[in-house]
């Protein structure tokens, strides 16, 4: 571990109340910034700071601090998670920022997305996409013998690229249109490309992406700004498998009403 | 007050058990189904399961997680894998060798028949998770793979990378949004568990605050599911996520619920070592890495040489000297003390002497650095990211650290607490793992509670009780309400000068010190004095900035130190009053000569189960006599 | 919703996005044509106007083409424009200003300005030229327009060149997104080939590009 000297900071930080309210760059100084520090560490001596002076702290998302749960969001210098390859922003850590460095933090940004307080946001919208589709009808009990199922080792790595996808959010904060095909893309292509979930890629394409577009996403360009913001480093392959299972699936998908009858 | 704590065990046969019992379980017909709703607290893998599971079978489910999103659940963070007795490698695995493995690893101190149906239906788990998409690693052949684990000679771990806890957290979290869509499920985020609403002496319902507008809200129920995970974040550092916390077990402690061997944490042998004072968490590196790496500290003391600089002969890999057998893979509550004595002994490394390396040269030099990186590879990066330090050319540095608590809510063979109604799962109970938990088997109990365990006990507490119609208006829940405001408005009053987080780093010094590895009478007496005054300054002089009336993270975390700092007193009281060393509970006083745990089956194969008596008075040490009827007591050995 | 699937398709994003990826991907094949048939300018006149001719011959057939392609035009721009402000709603008060440097390029940020600067040029160019004055002339004793005087003296004013190569640069930069997004819009994105595509998006968007603003330059320099 490094023992460079310690820094001071200027932060820039959006304080905002609610989601109805008006919010505003405040600035802050941070002293004693230790390069080992993450920088949520950074962000939790400051509202100690703040909370001996009697002031509000600032609210912001955060919960696992290794990488994986997705909660911890921020635009930190215009970038989401700092736009660091591969890394969230609780895994950003303060050696790579100099002393006397102003910092600009702002919430994760999108219309999707909407401002909790602070630099909290609602990503409800994520989950709401997940429940139009994103599983596999499985009910507890139905499965047969797990190795009844093979999968080429290829196909499993590939699936499982695209569900280390941690539902942060970057991918729609980082996107110039403030889309969200990444994170849809990646579920929906890890389960067309099993076995198991292709039974139902059709329909799960449909019905996700008719929800995606009706919660306020915008649509994709392609300009894999996402790809190289995603801490998971997932590839717009994976939107461009959707694209396919999708047009597949709106020119074919059929499902006619039929009465189950009584039994 | 008494506890009834009849642990309901089925007569019969170990290995009929379970068959015995789900067939003479009472069912609820499909009908029926829909007239009850069940809550369930918490997303993990205990609670995202059982919520999807009686949401299929036809209940109600509310459930409610104090993310944003239930897909965030600490289970997630889990990274090496979960067991199970599949048996695939043909390696000699079996059901009942499961079943050995984790009470022997558990230090003879957990049920025979939970672990038993833990292990019958960890079969079950990975044919589920595979249907539901998760893609666990697979050979060429497309069949799946598996690895090893501490305290276990087979290889029956399943493993999706490094991200295992992930991928089965999200199958569970995909089968609940699935329900969600169906409407079976009423999923409400943000908001964290108050108080639990007992009436006519059943848990009835419950208190929650809405972390956005910092509003109270009462829910009911016909049964409560607390799937709250476990405490280890009463030590301030551990690798729990930040929002990790007691508060919902406390709370239903104080209703009656009795909390069994809280003093049963386990240290984790393999995390990134401390280095500061603002440290807010500790990051485990997966044990899969002593599948390769080697554990070693300089032979001689205070040694100053770049590790890279120390020769063979000088390096001692203790765990290799010491247990042969098991080697690197020795169980963690070992693995960990050994770590320990090392920098007692004054070996230890890194600028703060509190750390071993943990060193892949070898395993490069034999399969190469794409192999290991191909295992690994997302390991190092994170590693590298949070030290600045490169594993493949310096061994890693390591320190053991809190990582889950094998104590919680005493729970009976169904799952439910002394409290009727209130059923408990996955890490929040204290049933499966006894004394300490092997690796993989975390993630493999919380999905078995869930999924294969509580759907069958649960019909046969709601067919067999009769449960009249109970409504949020009811007294009792205002009560409960009424007391959750006046706690609040207490801590906001205070008004003091002293942040919630200093309290929380000064709890921990106490539980690291005093309550962490080694622990010893004049000690605990320590611990339990410090943080009883340290709870005096907290209820005058903590500083909870803001009101109640939004989203105030200060109060969110007030609450929980408050209850951390009652909390903590009952394990420090709880290892004093076990006079012996077992598992993640090391004695000082009580063990052999080469350092080993010393267990004393005649005075303590039991569970301590702790009832709540009130804020002045003291808790009462009730036990459950553990019987061992199909393995023999033995001292664990590993060498 | 499932038995509107189609009819869905034609209002979600993605429907949208096929199909302004495949009337962009006949625009380009479009602009490829065109750009060989603009190639016997330096042939010289006879051969530009036979061929100008023979395409204006075609009568009816010419009229559909026309037609066919407006409308594959017009609906590439009508749906960009309302993808566009959808993204714009999409993003909020809030619009990037800062990327990673390894996703958004200066193409991809600037293809709804490329776009703007094209559909005027694009009706300049039509009025310049196609609309442009009617010189008579007579080419193996058949009567014809003299489309290569009209096109020739258009680039004797370098205001005209400049803007000419100044849009052309712009259909470049359009198209060496565009042309590899289409791709990737339609499913086409396979790590073994999407490299390649995208070598083959850029070499097109230089040929373009290169070859419109070099025939421009070139007929400049030649006088009339």
């Amino acid at each position: 571990m490094s023992s460079a000297q310690n820094m001071t900071l200027n932060l820039k930080i959006w304080r905002q109340n609610n989601n109805s309210s008006e919010g505003k760059l405040v600035d802050y100084r941070v002293e004693n910034v230790s390069p080992d520090m993450s920088f949520l560490e950074m962000i939790d001596v400051l509202n100690n700071q703040l909370v001996r002076k009697g002031e509000d702290p600032v609210a912001f998302d955060h919960d696992c601090r290794e990488g994986i749960c997705g909660m911890c969001s921020m635009m930190i210098n215009g970038k989401a998670h700092g736009g660091y390859k591969n890394t969230t922003t609780c895994q950003v850590h303060m050696r790579l920022y100099k002393d006397g460095d102003t910092i600009v933090i702002e919430p994760f940004r999108a219309a999707a997305f909407p401002v909790v307080k602070d630099l909290a946001v609602d990503r409800s919208a994520i989950d709401k996409v997940m429940a139009a589709g994103g599983y596999i009808s499985a009910n507890t009990g139905n499965a047969p013998d797990a190795n009844s199922i093979l999968i080429p080792k290829p196909v499993a790595e590939e699936a499982m690229d695209a569900a280390a996808c941690i539902g942060c959010g970057a991918c729609v904060a980082s996107c110039p249109n403030g889309s969200g095909m990444l994170f849809m893309g990646a579920k929906v292509s890890q389960l067309a490309l099993l076995p198991q979930g292709s039974v139902e890629s059709p329909k799960r394409a449909l019905n996700m992406v008719y929800t995606h577009d009706n919660l306020g996403f915008g649509n994709c360009t392609t300009h894999a700004e996402c790809e190289a913001t995603c801490p998971k480093g997932i590839s717009i392959e994976h939107i461009a498998r959707m694209n396919r299972e999708y047009l597949k699936a709106a020119f074919t998908y059929h499902e006619k009403k039929r009465s189950e009858g009584a039994g | 007050m008494s506890f009834n704590l009849d642990s309901k065990i089925p007569s019969g046969p170990l290995a009929e058990k379970w068959d015995k019992h789900k067939f003479e379980s009472k069912r609820v017909n499909p009908a029926n189904k829909r007239k009850y709703t069940v809550i369930v607290v918490g997303t993990g893998l205990a609670g995202g399961s059982a919520a999807a599971t009686l949401a299929e079978l036809g209940y109600n489910v509310l459930s409610f997680c104090i993310q944003d999103s239930p897909r965030r659940a600490h289970s997630i963070a889990a990274q090496g894998g979960i067991n199970a007795a599949k048996n695939y490698p043909n390696d000699g695995d079996s059901i009942r060798n499961l079943f050995y493995d984790t009470i022997k690893g558990g230090d003879y101190r957990a049920r025979e028949a939970n672990v038993y149906r833990l292990a019958q239906v960890s079969n079950n788990i990975i044919d589920q998770m595979v249907s539901q998409g998760v893609p666990f690693a697979r050979e060429y052949g497309g069949y799946l793979d598996n690895r090893s684990f501490g305290g276990a000679q087979v290889s029956r771990t399943f493993y999706a990378r490094g991200q295992t806890g992930q991928q089965l957290l999200l199958g569970a979290y995909s089968g609940m949004m699935k329900m969600v869509a169906k409407g079976k499920i009423k999923q409400f985020s943000r908001r964290e568990m108050m108080d639990l609403v007992v009436i006519n002496g059943k848990a009835r319902g419950i208190i929650v605050r809405n972390l956005i507008t910092g509003e109270l809200e009462r829910y009911a129920a016909d049964a409560v599911l607390l799937c709250t995970g476990g405490y280890g974040n009463v030590f301030y550092l551990s690798t729990n996520a930040q929002a990790s916390n007691a508060s919902a077990s406390w709370r239903c402690y104080k209703r009656g619920a009795g909390f069994a061997n809280p003093c049963f944490t386990q240290i984790h042998p393999t995390c990134i070592p401390v280095h500061g004072d603002y440290q807010s968490k500790l990051t485990l590196m997966s044990e899969s890495l002593r599948n390769d790496g080697r554990v070693w500290v300089p032979k001689k003391k205070n040694d100053e040489r770049r590790p890279e600089d120390i020769p063979e002969d000088e390096r001692d890999y203790y765990l290799e000297r010491i247990y042969p057998s098991f080697g690197n893979l020795a169980p963690r509550d070992v693995s960990s003390r050994q770590a320990k004595f090392r920098c007692d002994e004054g070996h230890g490394v890194g600028s703060t002497k509190q750390a071993v390396y943990l060193d892949f040269r070898d395993a490069i030099k034999r399969d190469g650095q794409e192999t290991i990186a191909g295992r690994y590879g997302n390991l190092f990066e994170m590693y590298e990211r949070i030290t600045g330090e490169n594993p493949y050319k310096t061994p890693m540095m390591i320190y053991p650290a809190v990582h889950y608590t094998m104590g919680g809510l005493w729970v009976d063979y169904n799952l439910q607490s002394t409290i009727p109604g209130l059923h408990v799962l996955g890490e929040a109970n204290f049933s499966d793992h006894g004394a300490n938990r092997l690796g993989a088997s975390a993630l493999m109990q919380g999905l078995a509670d869930g999924y294969f365990v509580i759907p069958y006990t649960l019909s046969n507490y709601l067919a067999s009780s009769p449960l009249e119609k109970v409504t949020v208006e009811d007294n009792a829940f205002k009560d409960a309400e009424q007391a959750v405001k006046l706690q609040t408005s207490k801590l906001l009053g205070i008004k003091g000068k002293i942040p919630v987080s200093e309290f929380h780093r000064k709890l921990g010094h106490y539980m690291w010190d005093y309550v962490g590895m080694g622990r010893n009478e004049a000690g605990l007496k320590k611990a339990i004095d410090g943080i009883r005054k340290l709870r005096e300054e907290f209820w005058h002089d903590v500083n909870v900035p803001g009101e109640t009336g939004n989203f105030n993270i200060e109060l969110h975390k007030a609450t929980r130190v408050a209850d951390f700092l009652e909390l903590g007193e009952l394990m420090a009281l709880d290892a004093l009053e076990r006079n012996e060393s077992c598992g993640g509970h090391f004695r000082e006083e009580y063990q052999t000569q080469d350092n080993e745990a010393k267990r004393d089956d005649e005075q303590y194969a039991h569970a301590a189960v702790w009832e709540y008596t009130g804020q002045n008075s003291s808790p009462i040490r009730h036990k459950e006599e553990l019987v061992f009827e199909n393995v023999k007591l033995a001292t664990r050995s590993y060498k | 919703m499932m038995t509107s699937a189609v009819n869905h398709y034609f209002r979600s994003s993605i429907g949208r996005k096929h199909l302004v990826a495949i009337t962009g991907l006949l625009l380009c094949g479009f602009l490829l044509g065109h750009l060989t048939g603009n190639l016997l300018l330096i042939a010289g006149p006879d051969a530009f106007n036979l061929y100008a001719h023979k395409l204006m011959s075609l009568g009816p057939v010419l009229y559909l083409i026309e037609a066919a392609l407006t409308a594959v035009f017009v609906i590439h721009l009508g749906l960009a424009i309302k993808l566009n402000l959808e993204n714009k709603k999409a993003k909020g008060k809030y619009q990037m200003k800062k990327c990673t440097g390894r996703g958004t390029t200066f193409m991809s940020a600037t293809m709804p300005y490329t776009g703007i600067v094209l559909l005027i040029f694009i009706i300049l160019h039509l009025m310049n030229l196609k609309f442009g004055t009617n010189y008579p002339t007579t080419v193996d004793g058949v009567e014809m327009r003299d489309l290569y005087r009209t096109t020739m003296e258009y680039f004797q004013n370098p205001v005209n060149v400049l803007w000419y190569v100044f849009s052309m640069i712009c259909a470049g930069l359009h198209t060496a997104h565009g042309f590899a997004s289409a791709f990737q819009s339609l499913g086409a994105n396979h790590p073994k080939y999407y490299p390649k595509i995208k070598l083959i998006s850029y070499l097109y968007a230089i040929v373009i590009g290169g070859g419109f603003s070099f025939l421009s330059v070139w007929a400049y320099m030649k006088g009339v």
